[in-house]
């Protein structure tokens, strides 16, 4: 199970942090492979912690969760979900957080690498939409993870956004590929 | 059969199911984790010329379903465990006065309001049961993406053939995952339906409930001439109350053997590494995946479990279990309830020593725990 690519996106309801793991799951399955995406959240529907489990394999995925221990990758932006969620990463696994709306303790910092990159800011000012953070998400895990070939990723996320809003749509992407390039420099 | 690759959650699979297999009604109430096929249906039932209500409760859904089905429409509601509470009347209705149609139920953490967006298999004895009395349940549990659809579709093709309300029961994990399904295209659907029997002869030899032994109603639609009335009392063959000593064995009997007598056309099971096995995996819907992964990690170690997995839970495919439960000494069965099904393979393999792996936390079991389970054995 080597091709495996686990990846956990958390956030509160209403952030559109589902949105980023359809895309995934769509992308990958596109490419022949398989994906998977399973959410769970609380009855707090808006505002109760949310968690998405992609997982990415070229075999076909039985379990639609992803172990806890096993996950390489988790992108939070909200604390409650953080904390709730982020003993799923293994050791040396990567974080990325919002520092706005996340804040890790000095010993996740020496278990994890944990990246900060303002991900709701960079959506609402750079962009100029903060709907597009689940993008600027999207486009940071996939250049940490080198997950998917960018350009099915990118094609797939636009066949799911309407046609309107395909330019901000691809701006938040390069800008989340920029950030991440940036963070792991 | 040719096949097509689509990427959905289990929920809007059946709805999609019910489109195909030519379901035209829809009535209901959107109750967490089901909803999702309520919202689909209001789109795409409208678009084919169908109809698709949200009532005002789960009670008025399924009675609404009960008068679609009257007169002749293939008919749908969707709910989770309280819902299925509330429908259990009617559900009883359905049953003895032989309407066929179908009803999802996306289980989640209960009783009562439970844990409303969590995953369950707490309603597979309710599923048997709903309603008082005596009458034959047949449910199926969808345990991939693909067979939510298909198991729909499934089900309404027995309503049809048993005229009795058929229950498929999805669970969140299923209805919820987003991923591949690879299902049976739309003409192959259609090509599959067989329509419910009818009477083409003069109205005034019309009986509906004057059939063989082991042979459901014959019910043509209302309002084309056919006049029958329609009872949840005991019921002669023209559907007239009666207390009549005879007429009212003779009616329940039939309820049981309309199925029981052909469980060969219904029972549907799938066997995963069954052939070598010496540790036998019992699991259903959700938790059947968990099981195939922790069967990969325990065949990499060299320890030979398979999985049976029922697709019809009701009627239990009873004797193909005892087939292998004969054969097999370590049994694990694996549910996310207390042991609901588990009494159920205690029964059908005449056995008192069937282990059991349950959970009843809202959580998901995981395929460690499985492992580890197993190898306690």
């Amino acid at each position: 199970m080597s091709t495996k690519t686990l990846m956990r996106f958390t956030g509160v309801g209403g952030q559109g942090v589902l949105l980023a793991g359809e895309i995934f799951a769509a992308a990958k399955i596109k490419t022949g492979g398989h994906g998977l995406k399973t959410a769970t959240y609380t009855s707090q529907v808006r505002g109760g912690p949310t968690v998405v489990d992609i997982q990415l394999d070229d075999q076909e995925i039985y379990y639609p969760y992803a172990n806890d221990g096993e996950i390489g990758f988790m992108l939070s932006v909200a604390d409650v979900s953080y904390n709730t969620f982020k003993s799923g990463v293994k050791p040396g696994g990567t974080i990325v957080v919002d520092p706005n709306l996340v804040h890790p303790t000095d010993e996740d910092r020496k278990m994890w690498k944990i990246h900060e990159i303002p991900i709701i800011t960079i959506a609402k000012e750079e962009v100029g939409n903060v709907i597009t953070q689940s993008v600027v998400a999207l486009a940071i895990a996939n250049t940490m993870m080198d997950a998917i070939d960018k350009q099915t990723l990118i094609d797939t996320m636009l066949s799911k956004v309407p046609a309107k809003v395909h330019e901000v749509n691809k701006a938040a992407y390069d800008l989340g590929e920029k950030y991440a390039k940036e963070a792991m420099a | 059969m040719q096949t097509r690759e689509v990427i959905s959650t289990g929920n809007q699979l059946a709805a999609k199911a019910a489109v195909d297999a030519g379901c035209m009604f829809f009535g209901g109430y959107p109750l967490t984790p089901s909803s999702e096929i309520m919202h689909v249906l209001s789109d795409s039932l409208p678009d084919k010329g169908g109809v698709s209500i949200q009532m005002e409760d789960e009670i008025a859904g399924i009675c609404s379903v009960i008068g679609a089905a009257m007169v002749g429409q293939r008919a749908l509601t969707a709910t989770s465990g309280p819902g299925m509470s509330l429908k259990a009347e009617q559900l009883g209705l359905a049953q003895m006065a032989e309407v066929p149609l179908v009803c999802v139920n996306v289980m989640r953490g209960g009783p009562s309001t439970g844990l409303p967006t969590r995953v369950a298999q707490g309603d597979i004895l309710q599923a048997k049961n709903p309603s008082h009395g005596d009458y034959k349940s047949i449910t199926l549990c969808a345990g991939t993406l693909a067979e939510c659809y298909t198991e729909v579709v499934r089900a309404f093709n027995i309503a049809d053939r048993f005229m009795q309300p058929v229950i498929v029961l999805l669970d969140e994990t299923i209805g919820h995952m987003h991923g591949k399904a690879d299902i049976p295209t739309a003409e192959d659907v259609a090509a599959g339906i067989v329509p419910r029997k009818r009477f083409d002869g003069p109205a005034e030899e019309y009986f509906p409930y004057d059939c063989e032994h082991d042979e459901p109603a014959v019910l043509n639609p209302m309002y084309e001439g056919y006049r029958y009335h329609f009872t949840g009392l005991h019921h002669d063959k023209n559907g007239y109350p009666t207390e009549e000593i005879e007429t009212c064995r003779k009616l329940i009997q039939r309820l049981e053997d309309k199925v029981a007598l052909h469980e060969d056309e219904v029972e549907s099971y799938e066997e995963f590494m069954m052939d070598d096995a010496d540790i036998m995996i019992i699991a259903y819907g959700s938790v059947s995946l968990a099981a195939k992964e922790s069967i990969r990690h325990l065949r990499a170690e060299g320890i030979k479990a398979g999985l049976f997995r029922p697709i019809t839970i009701w009627p239990s495919p009873a004797t193909q279990i005892k087939k292998h439960t004969d054969k097999i000494d370590k049994v694990l069965v694996v549910e996310l309830n207390i042991g609901q099904y588990h009494g159920e393979i205690q029964r059908a393999a005449a056995r008192l020593d069937i282990d059991g792996l349950f959970k009843v936390n809202g959580r998901p079991i995981s395929p460690y725990e499985i492992v580890t389970k197993v190898k306690e054995l």
